[in-house]
């Protein structure tokens, strides 16, 4: 017989339901900058790869398969243990006085995320019609203006459900930042864990509130695709 | 205006333009024909460097294409070109794709540009239409608007590549109606078409070439009442029977 005693009062007030909120505003802040950083990032790379300049395009492939075929969490301890040494003494500082697991974690999560954003952006690209870049070189828009106003807009727009999944991916990989220190809510689900003994409680609510902001992602660019990206179609 | 000499061209071993030399002047509007493959989109393509020319000197509207000093966007933004195509943007309302580049190349204030875009959208008779997607268009109506948005850039130079083959029949006289009038607002034009009424009423020259070489060129009446090279016979002949 399970004796196990359920006692879900402890997670909704108190002590450690303050734990879980502070953990879920981490993991919230973690997923808006990294999902805003990747996306953007992942915008230039596509946009080097696509480049005439073949050293450019070469260097976006050597970005593309590196951060995309090596574990996150070694980037993660990448940043966190390893990039120190690597780093000009005067970022290390301003780092070590900003939160620097914070920092190191979205670093990684920008950087790993924006590889497969990168991919599915330049995917999304190379089905626009080539007419489209022809219009507006003749209109006499340069090649970078040329993305930025005319391909880019399409490209995103039909790059949305790919997108979505590596946005998800992103808030679901936030997790991992607690391997160092950053007290996100899975770190905070495993405090409240070793300190009340409650884990199905703690986990079960972590597990809720993760649900809850993929739902809340996948909701938000659904309706953003619809008013702002389509709104002929609507 | 537009001074070709002695330009050729190759895709690979395939020799596109053969000794090209044509000379438009300020103001003249003049047609290109020839069979398919013959080279005509290759030639209109090359006046604002779409395509590079290999060999020769083109110069247009004072700047050399070969000068590694040509401002080739300031160039795109003198010359207007409309696709067969249309190739519109279809994720901006049509007074966006008017005002795009006024507003991002030229700099025009948001409010004047969409001014002028109205006007120009009158002028090609699709006011009404300013707030619709290039999908809700019909073909001739997309092509009235690629020719509106060309236009609002004030271009010194239009290039028409087939404006009106990818068109219903029904639709190819409004388009024509709108070249026409442009044309006599005194506007450069080179047209590729095979729309012989057009070529007759409205160009001052016709071009015809055959496998990359212009062989041909003469007045409108002159080329359609006596066509001097056999090629060009033909090629009329084919274009006037009931069969095409
Ligand atoms: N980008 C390209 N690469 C290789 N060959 C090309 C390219 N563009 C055109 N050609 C070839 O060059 C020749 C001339 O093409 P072009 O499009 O200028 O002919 P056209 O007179 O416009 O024909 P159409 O009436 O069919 O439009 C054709 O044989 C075509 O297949
Ligand atoms: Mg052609």
């Amino acid at each position: 017989m399970l004796k196990y005693h359920f006692d879900w009062s402890i997670i909704t007030s108190g002590k450690y339901f303050e734990w879980l909120v502070s953990g879920l505003k981490i993991t919230l802040e973690l997923s808006a900058v990294g999902i805003v950083g990747a996306f953007v990032l992942g915008l230039v790379i596509a946009v080097l790869k696509m480049s005439n300049f073949k050293p450019l395009r070469w260097l976006a492939s050597v970005y593309l398969e590196f951060f995309r075929n090596t574990p996150l969490l070694i980037q993660i301890f990448f940043w966190y243990f390893g990039s120190y040494k690597i780093l000009p003494t005067a970022v290390n500082e301003w780092l070590n006085n900003t939160n620097f697991e914070f920092a190191a974690a979205a670093i990684a999560l920008i950087i790993y995320t924006s590889a497969f954003i990168a991919e599915d952006i330049r995917s999304g690209i190379l089905s626009i019609p080539k007419e489209q870049m022809e219009a507006a070189r003749s209109a006499g828009f340069s090649f970078l203006r040329s993305m930025q106003y005319i391909i880019l807009p399409q490209a995103v727009r039909i790059t949305i459900p790919p997108l979505v999944n590596q946005f998800l991916n992103l808030a679901k990989n936030s997790s991992l930042a607690m391997t160092i220190g950053v007290m996100e809510l899975t770190y905070q689900a495993r405090q409240v864990e070793s300190y009340s003994f409650k884990g199905f409680e703690a986990f079960t609510a972590a597990t809720v509130v993760y649900l809850a902001l993929s739902v809340s992602i996948t909701f938000l660019m659904d309706l953003y695709n619809k008013k702002v990206l389509n709104p002929q179609r609507s | 205006m537009i001074q070709f000499q002695n330009v050729h061209k190759w895709f690979k071993t395939l020799h596109v333009l053969n000794d090209v030399n044509l000379h438009v002047k300020q103001g003249e509007v003049v047609v290109v024909c020839g069979p398919s493959g013959s080279g005509k989109s290759t030639l209109i393509r090359t006046i604002n460097k779409l395509e590079p020319i290999n060999e020769g000197h083109l110069t247009v509207d004072g700047m050399d294409l070969l000068s590694k000093k040509t401002d080739l966007n300031r160039l795109r933004a003198e010359v207007g070109f409309v696709f067969q195509q249309f190739n519109l943007y279809p994720h901006l309302s049509v007074l966006s794709n008017i005002t795009l580049a006024p507003t991002k190349i030229r700099k025009t204030p948001k409010k004047e540009a969409e001014e002028q875009a109205m006007q120009l959208l009158e002028r090609v008779g699709l006011a009404m239409k300013r707030d619709a997607y290039p999908t809700q268009l019909s073909g001739g109506q997309q092509q009235r608007v690629a020719i509106a948005r060309a236009l609002a850039m004030k271009p010194r130079i239009m290039l028409f590549d087939e404006p009106t083959s990818a068109l219903d029949p029904e639709m190819i006289g409004e388009v024509l109606q709108v070249m026409q009038d442009l044309a006599k607002t005194g506007m450069t034009m080179v047209v590729v078409t095979h729309e012989m009424g057009f070529a007759r009423e409205v160009a001052d020259r016709v071009v015809f070439m055959d496998h990359g070489v212009i062989l041909e060129e003469a007045q409108p009446e002159e080329f359609f009442l006596n066509p001097q090279h056999d090629r060009a016979k033909q090629f009329l002949k084919q274009l006037l029977s009931p069969m095409h």
